[in-house]
């Protein structure tokens, strides 16, 4: 097991089971106490990740590109795309709004895409520096992830809100679902990444 | 526990969440309420039905599996009973939880409001300070409950 430092509980053939922390011979596949599958380290993490990365990635084209939303005026019909619902409020004088959706739905899953490929670049080439500050970068993507949502929501919230017949009614778009579908994937790209593997590469300096 | 009373009084704030209306708006002599479900059902109306599903699953149904899955493992746990659905009502909760985007969705209504001030008035319902409530009990219940401590429990009461 030489692919653990030499004082981790995997490299004593320990495993920690995902759902109750309970700590058992990884022989055993099955957790004693709970039955969740048990392993060493997530399988195929970084191949997992990366793929589901390249998949948001693609995801994040169409949440842009194509409307979030169409407003029906008086007969007259308006697109408006998740940058330019943050341009118009910006116009409009709401400043924190618009700082909290652009932050929300473009800088939050950019980061986290990002963030991942970092992640998983530096394990994948085997470097041992700043463990401590990688784990942490880890847990912030893992948090803010949920955060990206708002926008759909507040799509949700205007189409049930505003239906005035032709008078005023907002209608949901297509980015709204591709939206959804890019935050949904990061959500696993991070369940999908181990930060155990950040540390497994401590062991080789020591030796 | 300090976390199945929150459960509790976050299963009541629910409820009534879902039967009273969310907000409702007044513009140009129009009026127009919604209810909560109603954020789900408009977009199954307009045809998005995958999205409807999302938004009412992330909204309300996996808030309340996960509720309803600490409520059926507490109960009998504090009585000192087994039961045979502790482990995979355990295993829900904590598999589920992440899905949960209940203060997500309340930030979601406050931008909607600044959003709408300039062309309508907005009028806040019980519902929406329900679900305000419901959100802070369930954050409340989730982060007193112990994961290590309850696993232990489980593992106790049904090893009797």
């Amino acid at each position: 097991m030489s692919d653990f430092p030499h004082d981790s509980a995997a490299a004593r053939g320990l495993a920690t089971c995902h759902t109750c922390y309970k700590l058992s011979p990884a022989a055993v596949q099955h957790c004693p106490r709970c039955g969740a599958h048990l392993h060493l380290r997530v399988s195929q993490s970084l191949h997992r990740t990366m793929a589901l990365v390249i998949t948001a990635a693609i995801l994040y084209v169409p949440a842009n590109v194509l409307p979030i939303m169409t407003t029906e005026q008086l007969g007259s019909a308006t697109d408006s795309t998740i940058m330019g619902g943050v341009v118009l409020l910006w116009h409009h004088g709401s400043y924190p709004i618009a700082a909290v959706i652009f932050i929300a739905s473009v800088m939050v899953p950019l980061s986290k895409l990002l963030g991942l490929s970092v992640l998983c670049w530096s394990v994948a080439r085997r470097h041992a520096t700043a463990p401590r500050e990688r784990t942490v970068m880890y847990r912030v993507t893992e948090l803010v992830g949920r955060w990206s949502m708002i926008d759909v929501f507040v799509v949700a919230i205007l189409v049930a809100l505003i239906q005035l017949g032709g008078l005023l009614s907002i209608y949901p778009g297509s980015a709204a679902l591709a939206f959804c579908g890019v935050v949904i994937v990061t959500i696993i790209a991070a369940e999908s990444f181990d930060p155990r593997l950040i540390w497994d590469r401590l062991g080789d300096g020591n030796e | 526990m300090r976390s199945l009373a929150f459960a509790m009084g976050a299963a009541v704030f629910l409820v009534i969440a879902c039967m009273f209306p969310f907000m409702s708006m007044k513009a140009g002599g129009f009026e127009n309420a919604m209810t909560l479900p109603q954020t789900a059902l408009e977009l199954y109306y307009n045809g998005r039905t995958a999205l409807a599903l999302l938004v009412a699953g992330f909204i309300l149904l996996v808030p309340a599996a996960v509720l309803g899955s600490i409520l059926v493992l507490l109960v009998p746990l504090i009585r000192g009973r087994n039961a045979p659905w502790l482990v995979p009502a355990g295993r829900l909760i904590f598999s589920l939880s992440p899905w949960s985007m209940v203060e997500v969705f309340v930030i979601g209504v406050i931008v909607s409001l600044v959003k709408l001030a300039a062309m309508a008035t907005i009028v806040l319902g019980i519902s929406f300070w329900s679900y305000v409530a419901f959100s802070l009990s369930l954050t409340a219940a989730l982060s007193s409950l112990d994961r290590s401590y309850v696993w232990g429990a489980v593992e106790q009461v049904s090893s009797r």
